[in-house]
């Protein structure tokens, strides 16, 4: 058994490696990463605009006035309706960083190219009329939202590259000496920046001449769209969490490996959500961000708060007892180091089976809920992972949702208890023989 | 006073170790300052630290962070896995002493 334990950590090890130091993965988290903030305050403002209380839009109108909606969807239009821009340049410069370049200009030219890429008019239908005018003078909110993070993160990937290439071919307007440092380095980006925006430019000139017409369309069609619609499948998500218990069962923090792969997916999905919650639309998808890391991850990766419980209320061991003591309070947050290593669950085959199979069978529970109607997709409401259970159900699918998370609840309980008694059983034994050689220990004396 | 700073995937489990081995500096009346920051952070805090210890979960990281530190001379190593889930502070504070002398 052992063994075989060995050779599977063999084999992870260096995927998990792989996946964590690739730059391209790494420089995109770090975008999410500066983005994540912004993210979670729009979709919170977004949330009070359409709180689901009836009587509270009234209520609202009655005390601010007409338009108090204004103060905030405004927020939300600044931050969660953009969020393309902010992973643009947390990409780039993430990426600037490890080229050790310089991160803020080169991020400005990646947004700039992406600008290059995006077109400045949209579609409009006037109310009561059928045909759509061309309207310029505007960046369209649509490619700077969740539709258009798949060119952002190109975009931002190919432009660093662009400037790196000609920084490092020493392509670089060379002042004469005598000539302060500052003016220098003013002009050090001119030929950087020209060069990847005339790249850019053939890019969109070569779009105009397809079906296509733009990059994003392009993309979007054939790259975001089968991704997304893919990663929205319940097999991707099974598939995933898998993986995540795979990891951890080797104690590599599995839900980080996977979600440098499945957060773009997962964050543009949930911007799918919200972009039809608020405008009162049909939510499009059941997997999102949410639906993992709210529904699945309940006390955190392995859905481990149900065992918490057991642990402090169930169990007889003070090993178990001990680390049930431990691990409540930072578990109803979504943190459950101190099960994994202290449990442990770690290469516990025991231990190992419940923590695998726990989130999966959630999965299937959670995604059957939502797909026959009884409880609400995600409205692709982006909250912290730390969010407490329940409190988190209700923010993203109402009161149904947050009634969903305390079944599931219920439900790990049940998965790990048969489990959780035989190690408890173990353990008891083992303290008591340790008691015992103790006592015999004292006795001698 | 000696620095040091403790890392994991967000920061979050090993803050929960800090306080533990803050309060057994404490009970020992040893001067130290201990910190658990996010892994993607460590290039930017490891400046003035004496030692650096790195959650178990991100073991796989050890190869690229140990780069990152040997440049600037910190020790880095893994904190032992069973005193990372009992939070034990006091041994982890004494494999962080080890570490520095």
């Amino acid at each position: 058994m052992s063994k075989m334990m060995d050779s599977i950590e063999e084999k992870l090890m260096p995927i998990a490696e792989k996946l964590a130091t690739n730059r391209y993965l790494l420089a995109i988290r770090d975008g999410f990463m500066l983005a994540m903030p912004l993210l979670i305050i729009g979709a919170m403002s977004l949330l009070f605009a359409y709180l689901p209380i009836t009587g509270y839009d009234t209520f609202m109108a009655k005390l601010f006035g007409a338009s108090w909606m204004d103060f905030f969807m405004v927020p939300y239009h600044a931050t969660m309706a953009i969020m393309t821009v902010f992973v643009i340049l947390g990409i780039s410069n993430s990426l600037s960083k490890h080229y050790k370049i310089e991160g803020m200009s080169t991020a400005v030219i990646s947004l700039t190219g992406f600008l290059i890429l995006t077109p400045f008019f949209t579609m409009f239908t006037a109310e009561g009329s059928k045909i759509a005018v061309k309207v310029g003078g505007v960046i369209p909110m649509e490619w700077i939202s969740s539709k258009g993070l798949f060119v952002g993160m190109l975009s931002a990937i190919l432009a660093t590259e662009i400037v790196r290439f000609v920084i490092n071919k020493g392509w670089v307007i060379k002042m004469p000496d005598g000539v302060p440092p500052t003016v220098a380095k003013s002009f050090s980006s001119l030929i950087p920046a020209a060069i990847t925006i005339i790249i850019f430019n053939f890019v969109r000139l070569g779009f105009t001449f397809t079906s296509y017409e733009t990059i994003h369309n392009f993309i979007f069609t054939v790259l975001q769209l089968p991704l997304t619609s893919l990663g929205d499948s319940l097999g991707a998500t099974l598939v995933a969490n898998f993986f995540i218990g795979l990891f951890w069962s080797f104690g590599i923090s599995g839900g980080d490996v996977v979600q440098s792969v499945m957060s773009p997916i997962w964050i543009a999905l949930s911007g799918d959500n919200l972009t039809a919650f608020q405008a009162g639309l049909a939510l499009p998808h059941i997997i999102t961000q949410q639906f993992n890391s709210i529904y699945l991850w309940i006390g955190g990766g392995g859905a481990t708060l149900g065992l918490c419980l057991l642990l402090l209320f169930k169990c007889k061991s003070q090993q178990c007892k001990k680390i049930g003591k431990l691990a409540i309070l930072p578990g109803i947050f979504g943190i459950n180091e101190p099960i994994i290593f202290g449990l442990p669950i770690v290469l516990n085959p025991i231990m190992l089976i419940p923590f695998i199979l726990t989130p999966l069978i959630l999965a299937v529970v959670t995604y059957i809920c939502m797909s026959t109607g009884i409880v609400p997709r995600p409205n692709g409401v982006i909250i912290p992972w730390t969010t407490p259970p329940i409190i988190g159900g209700y923010l993203i699918s109402g009161i149904r949702g947050a009634l969903l998370q305390a079944v599931e609840l219920v439900i790990s309980l049940f998965i790990y208890l048969p489990f959780i008694t035989v190690v408890d059983r173990t353990y008891c034994e083992q303290e008591k023989a340790y008691a015992e050689a103790e006592l015999a220990e004292t006795l001698k004396e | 006073m000696k620095k040091i700073a403790l890392f994991c995937s967000a920061g979050m489990s090993t803050s929960l170790l800090v306080t533990k081995m803050q309060k057994a500096a404490e009970a020992k009346g040893i001067e130290v300052s201990i910190d658990a920051y996010p892994e993607a952070t460590m290039e930017k805090e490891l400046d003035n630290v004496d030692a650096v210890l790195i959650g178990p979960q991100i073991k796989y990281l050890l190869k690229k962070l140990k780069k990152m530190c040997d440049e600037k001379g910190v020790p880095i190593s893994v904190i032992n896995t069973m005193d990372y889930g009992m939070m034990d502070g006091e041994k982890v504070l004494n494999q962080a002493l080890k570490m520095m002398e």
